[in-house]
Order: C-alpha cells, then sequence, then structure tokens
C-alpha cells in the first residue's frame, strides 16, 4: 500500500490523479447539464427535481463536500506539476513552433483558470444567491422552491448571459483535451481504439457546451419564459 | 544556395550565451544541414576565429549524437529524420536559419549546441539489468515470441536516445524515451522477471533528474526521427500503475540491485 501512495507522488502518479479527479468532475458536469436541460420542460419538472435533490441532505451535503475536495485535489496537483514543469525549461528558445500540440492542449493553464473564476462567480450567483437575483427564495405555485423563476430572472441580464457564455467557452476548451488527456494517462490505449479516445474529447466538450448554452440562450432569447 | 545562418553561441556552461548571426555562402543543395555548418567552421577557421561546436557522430540517422533545434523545430522542418538527414535544398535561397541547442535544465549546455545529455544514461542505468543466463549459447528460436510482440518490441527500440522529444516538450518531459525504453523490455519475455521494478525506477529517475512531465501534447511523437508513437507513453503509464499495485504486495528490499551508483 505504501508503494502505491508514493507511486501516486511522482509525476506520473499526479499525473493519474488529476485525471481520476478531472474525469469525476466531467461525470458531475455532464449530469449537471442533463438535469438543467428539464428548464426545457417546464417550471414544474424543474423545480421538483431541484427538490428532490434537496429532499437528501446528507447525500447532497456529501456531494457537495466530496465536489469540492476534487477540486482542490485537482487544482493543487496542477499548480505542483505546472512549476514542476516549469523548473524543467529554465532558459527558453529564441523561436519555438508547435507541430501537432492542440490550441486546448496549450491553453489547459489559462482555460482551467478561467473556469475556476466562472465556477466561484456560479456559485455566488445561482447556488448562494449572493449575487444578483433578489427573488431567489420564491416559492412557486406547488409549493417547491421557484429554481426555475430564478433561472429565468438570471439570464435575462445580458451581463450575465455574457460571463456565462466566456464561463462555457473556458470549459469547453478545457474538455476538448481534457478528457483524450486523462484517458491517455490512465494508460487506455488500443489500436482499434485510438480514434474513439482522441474524439471522446472534443465530443464530451461540445456535447456539454451546446446542452448548457442552448439552456442560457433559451431563456435569453425568450424561447423559455416564465 | 546562400544562407544566414543564426547561431546560439555560449563559451561554456555557466558563461552567458546568445544568437550570432553567420553568413553560409557558395551551399550546395545536395549538402546536410551539417556539411553547412562544416563550411560555416572552415571559414571561422580561416577567419582564425572559433568554430561553432556541435555534436554528431554517424551522420547517417542511427547514433542519436546531432541535437539541433532548427527554426523552433528539434531536426528541422522534416518529420522522421535527424539533423543530419537534413538537405539544404529543403530551404529556400537565401533564408534566415535559426539553429538552438537542446533546451531543458536536465541538459545543460557545454558549448555552443554542444548539451550534456548524460541524463538520460542515468535514466538507463536505473533501469538497470535483464536477467540472462550463463553457460552456451542457446539455440535459435527456443524462445518462442508472437510477431506482434516483436514487432512492437522493435518499434520502441528504434528509439536512439536523441533526446528530441525533451527538446519540443513545453514541459521538458522525458517521458516518449522512458516509455520506448520500458516499453520495449516490458513486452518481451527476457525483460518480464525485471518488469515491476524497471518502470519505477526509470520514471523516479526521470523525475530525479529533473524533467517535467508529460502534458499529451504528443510534440515529442512529432519530432521524432524515429517516429515513435505516443501509445507507448498509455503503455508506459499502465506499466507504472499497475507496478504500483503489484509492488504494493511485495515487501521492499533493504537495497535494489538496480541502485545507480553516482
Amino acid at each position: 500500500m505504501t508503494r502505491l501512495v508514493s507511486h501516486l507522488q511522482s509525476s506520473v502518479g499526479r499525473k493519474v490523479v488529476m485525471a481520476l479527479t478531472g474525469l469525476g468532475l466531467v461525470t458531475y458536469v455532464i449530469l449537471h447539464m442533463v438535469g438543467n436541460l428539464q428548464v426545457f420542460e417546464g417550471p414544474h419538472a424543474l423545480n421538483s427535481y431541484a427538490a428532490f435533490l434537496r429532499d437528501m441532505p446528507i447525500l447532497l451535503w456529501t456531494a457537495r463536500i466530496g465536489l469540492l475536495c476534487i477540486v482542490a485535489l485537482h487544482i493543487v496537483f496542477a499548480i505542483q506539476l505546472s512549476l514542476q514543469n516549469h523548473r524543467a525549461r529554465p532558459i527558453g528558445y529564441a523561436i519555438h513552433r508547435y507541430r501537432q500540440a492542440s490550441f486546448a492542449s496549450r491553453t489547459m493553464a489559462m482555460s482551467g483558470m478561467v473556469l475556476l473564476l466562472f465556477i466561484v462567480f456560479h456559485l455566488l450567483h445561482l447556488t448562494a444567491g449572493v449575487i444578483g437575483s433578489p427573488n431567489s427564495d420564491r416559492i412557486d405555485a406547488e409549493g417547491y422552491r421557484d429554481v426555475y423563476g430564478k433561472m429565468i430572472h438570471a439570464f435575462q441580464n445580458p451581463l450575465v448571459v455574457a460571463l456565462y457564455l466566456v464561463g462555457q467557452l473556458g470549459l469547453g476548451l478545457h474538455l476538448s483535451h481534457a478528457v483524450s488527456s486523462s484517458i491517455q494517462t490512465l494508460g487506455l490505449e488500443h489500436a482499434a481504439l485510438d480514434r474513439l479516445f482522441k474524439a471522446a474529447g472534443p465530443a464530451v466538450g461540445l456535447l456539454v457546451v451546446l446542452g448548457n448554452i442552448a439552456i442560457i440562450l433559451a431563456v435569453f432569447l425568450g424561447i423559455v419564459h416564465v | 544556395m546562400n544562407f544566414t545562418v543564426r547561431i546560439w553561441r555560449q563559451k561554456g556552461p555557466n558563461e552567458r550565451g546568445g544568437l550570432v548571426t553567420y553568413e553560409a555562402h557558395d551551399v550546395n543543395p545536395g549538402m546536410s544541414f551539417l556539411e553547412m555548418l562544416d563550411g560555416v567552421n572552415q571559414r571561422l577557421l580561416g577567419n582564425g576565429e572559433e568554430p561553432v561546436a556541435f555534436e554528431q557522430d554517424c551522420r547517417e540517422g542511427i547514433c542519436g549524437s546531432c541535437s539541433l533545434v532548427i527554426d523552433g523545430i528539434p531536426h528541422g522542418p522534416d518529420r522522421g529524420i535527424t539533423t543530419c538527414q537534413l538537405y539544404m535544398r529543403r530551404f529556400p535561397d537565401g533564408a534566415t536559419i535559426t539553429i538552438e541547442p537542446w533546451r531543458a535544465k536536465a541538459f545543460p549546455i557545454i558549448k555552443d549546441l554542444v548539451v550534456d545529455r548524460s541524463a538520460l544514461d542515468r535514466v538507463m542505468q536505473a533501469g538497470g539489468y535483464i536477467s540472462v543466463n550463463t553457460g552456451g549459447a542457446v539455440d535459435g528460436n527456443v524462445l518462442l515470441i508472437g510477431k506482434d510482440q516483436a514487432e512492437t518490441a522493435m518499434d520502441a527500440a528504434s528509439c536512439i536516445g536523441c533526446g528530441a522529444c525533451v527538446a519540443a516538450c513545453k514541459n521538458a518531459s522525458a517521458t516518449l524515451f522512458v516509455a520506448a525504453k520500458v516499453s520495449h523490455l516490458a513486452v518481451l519475455p527476457q525483460g518480464k522477471p525485471e518488469r515491476t521494478r524497471r518502470v519505477s525506477a526509470m520514471l523516479e529517475a526521470m523525475d530525479r533528474e529533473g524533467f517535467g512531465s508529460c502534458g499529451n501534447q504528443y510534440e515529442c511523437e512529432a519530432v521524432c526521427p524515429k517516429s515513435i508513437s505516443v501509445r507507448f507513453i498509455a503503455n508506459l503509464n499502465r506499466e507504472y500503475l499497475r507496478a504500483g499495485i503489484v509492488e504494493s504486495g511485495i515487501p521492499s528490499e533493504p537495497e535494489s540491485p538496480h541502485a545507480e551508483t553516482t
């Protein structure tokens, strides 16, 4: 067991931890998007879904604290690895040309930071209700907390919509490299599955971003309304 | 053909270096890149100046000595070749070419374009031996190895240890090199007895030498003169995870037979 723990502290081990935590977060992001897509089914569907999640406080808080720990681990190891990588080349090249590195792979730190700032904003905005939405805890006709109304209200503000779209850009960019990269880091490789693994990142990124943007724009353009 | 070359000049390991511009005149399009540099050096010697130091040996792409970053790409603009296999006809007449050494903390500059790549040797040493029976030579084909396995091992073994993967990597990581060396022996029966210990020791040595970690950008694969595939990196990660699990059950030995002598 000590061997496994010491293995997880090496550079490859840390990458494995980053891949596992990252894939965990990707799973959450997908579930989050699917859950929110219920906005298209009307207030009843979304509000009763939100109430269903809040009905299990122990599970809810376990999930929240778990996600927070995963995010913390992901960020700490990202910083450690970046510092190690930075030290590995003290003097840079006068000219450096990339041959095949994708734009997303070159901007992982940047997109990660955009994503982190966005998540903090998102939590303060829609989860905690510190920013904006004064009518956050209204009750709908059926006695549920009116999450639907809150979303409609939030995405009518063009500034909020712009910030959310930037956040989605960061998310899409990050995921398009992250998922395929995680698969490689976990040592999954097979000649027959190579193209599938390579396409997994951009596909998952695009799926999540399109789903989320659909919600934001549908509200903003008045397709979904109160 | 005539070229303007900007070359990194540095007198010694601890000196400050800089790019110096030289002219290369009357270059034959059939000359290799190193022969063009020979011409530049000949003129420098004629003028009583210090010639440019660069590493070279076989000049046929198998020794892994030549190590130049040409216009920002290790081994230059063509794929699957070393610097010595790059011909001047590849460049437009009158072009300005920038030549730099491999840059990594683990590869300190000795002089001009020559870097110390013994870090890669120490990673190899950390890998240790393979168990081979002594005595009379074994008959051929006693040990049967599948064609697929043999081909995979050969693909990995084609690494010439030039270090272009390190030079191209944003993080100056030697992961492709270590992956090739580990995969080569891990797929063959001869490498099986030490398989678990080897991967851990080599990756620990890589970290110790100050190389970065892999960012899965695959720049290494694109510049590798032997076009070694990054699927060996996935294999390396798999071997390492396997070792972490398998070794957990083995009590650690007081002294590893693979310990490096420094």
